[in-house]
């Protein structure tokens, strides 16, 4: 046994004082932002209404809302195929000559009943987003809601930074380079029917930290 | 980019708590003047941090052989006569710089008194070994010592600290003089 271990255990007893908030809010500010580069996340707080709650609920929600989300997605995918279809098919009937045509109904005739010829009945629907598509055949096709939606909500995710090292400037005095990772998430939010889509895009920022030569 | 919204906290706020109080007590010794102290320590911190903080942690040896480093530098900068001046102000019981609540226990109290009459380079190998919790190599790193003469000063400052804790509690310290060994 050490014989100065009892002494050791009565020296590390002793806490120094802590420095004073007023230091700590002067190398904050020495710092500046040098002291931003590097963060970690704090835990989530269950009353904290943050803007980053649509985020976390999202989150939460895990597979079944992404299936949501990719289903609303395709639905409108379908929607704009099917929207590009049948303007394609109204705008290449042909204006050709009666035989053609009488060659056509025809055709059509011995087929069955005779349908509405295609782009006869097209009529503009104002509140719709798609040319020759009427607000309510929208709404059939993509089985998403076309109105009602609120206004988008926009938030930035940190997600890394990388350090790429030092770089003399032009000035001459050099400066580290910190390159910062960010994902903006918009989310469209319909209260009514509860459907929500979430776009990501991701986005970088580059802060130039100057160094000190000494 | 608005950290707050972000739920995010600098990590430096974290680590400067954590290692705070032991780089300021290692400031205070290093320094020429008790007010100096933080100054010392804000200079050290700051360039340590600007050059290794994007890492998100920063070894405490680093800040320490920066503290000691820049309190060379600022010695040498000023003119001796400065410096005697600033040695006798710098003279304040090193209680200042530990809890206040030991206040009351007399042995503590007596253990403190027995630490200031360390010879300096002693005090700051047991200030780094004990508060700091740095090994024997980064000590000697830190204070560009070997190892051996480092491990020795920590011996010799233990003995001597055994020796006076007793001469202190009876209240009749035989020899206050610092002195080398």
């Amino acid at each position: 046994m050490n014989e100065f271990e009892k002494l050791e255990a009565e020296l590390k007893e002793l806490r120094p004082l802590p420095p004073c908030d007023a230091f700590t809010a002067r190398l904050e500010e020495a710092l500046g932002d040098a002291g931003n580069v590097a963060m970690r996340c704090l835990p989530d707080q269950e009353d904290d209404a943050s803007p980053d709650d649509f985020i976390k609920s999202t989150e939460k929600k895990g597979f079944s809302s992404r299936l949501l989300i990719f289903a609303g997605l395709g639905s409108l995918g379908l929607a704009a195929v099917w929207a590009a279809i049948f303007y394609l098919s109204s705008s290449l009937v042909p204006n050709g000559s009666s035989e053609q045509n009488d060659s056509a109904n025809l055709l059509i005739a011995e087929s069955g009943p005779v349908p509405e010829a295609p782009g006869a009945g097209l009529r503009e629907d104002p509140d719709s987003p798609l040319h020759g598509i009427s607000l309510k055949e929208l709404q059939d096709v993509s089985v998403m809601p076309v109105s009602g939606w609120i206004d988008p909500q926009i938030n930035e995710r940190f997600l890394r930074r990388v350090d790429e090292g030092v770089f003399d400037r032009p000035g001459g005095l050099p400066a580290r380079r910190v390159r910062h990772y960010f994902m903006d998430e918009t989310l469209w939010s319909h209260p009514a029917s509860d459907l929500r889509i979430l776009s990501t895009t991701p986005r970088e920022e580059v802060i130039f930290i100057e160094l000190e030569t000494y | 980019m608005n950290i707050d919204n972000m739920n995010n906290e600098p990590i430096w706020k974290s680590w400067f708590a954590r290692h705070g109080a032991k780089l300021l007590l290692f400031a205070r010794q290093q320094s020429r003047r008790p007010d100096e102290a933080e100054d010392l320590l804000q200079e050290a911190f700051v360039r340590i941090w600007r050059l290794y903080g994007h890492t998100g942690e920063v070894a405490p040896g680093l800040v320490y052989r920066a503290i000691r480093r820049i309190a060379i530098d600022w010695a040498r900068s000023i003119d001796r006569r400065k410096v005697r001046e600033d040695k006798v102000a710098l003279d304040s019981p090193l209680s200042f710089s530990f809890d206040r609540t030991l206040e009351q226990d007399e042995r503590k109290q007596a253990l403190l008194r027995a630490v200031e009459r360390l010879p300096a380079e002693q005090r700051e190998v047991l200030t780094l070994k004990i508060w700091a919790e740095l090994t024997f190599d980064e000590i000697a790193r830190t204070l560009d010592e070997s190892l051996n003469t480092v491990a020795s000063r920590y011996r010799y400052a233990l003995q001597k600290l055994k020796d006076w804790v007793p001469e202190e509690m009876q209240g009749k310290p035989e020899d206050s003089s610092p002195t080398a060994s």
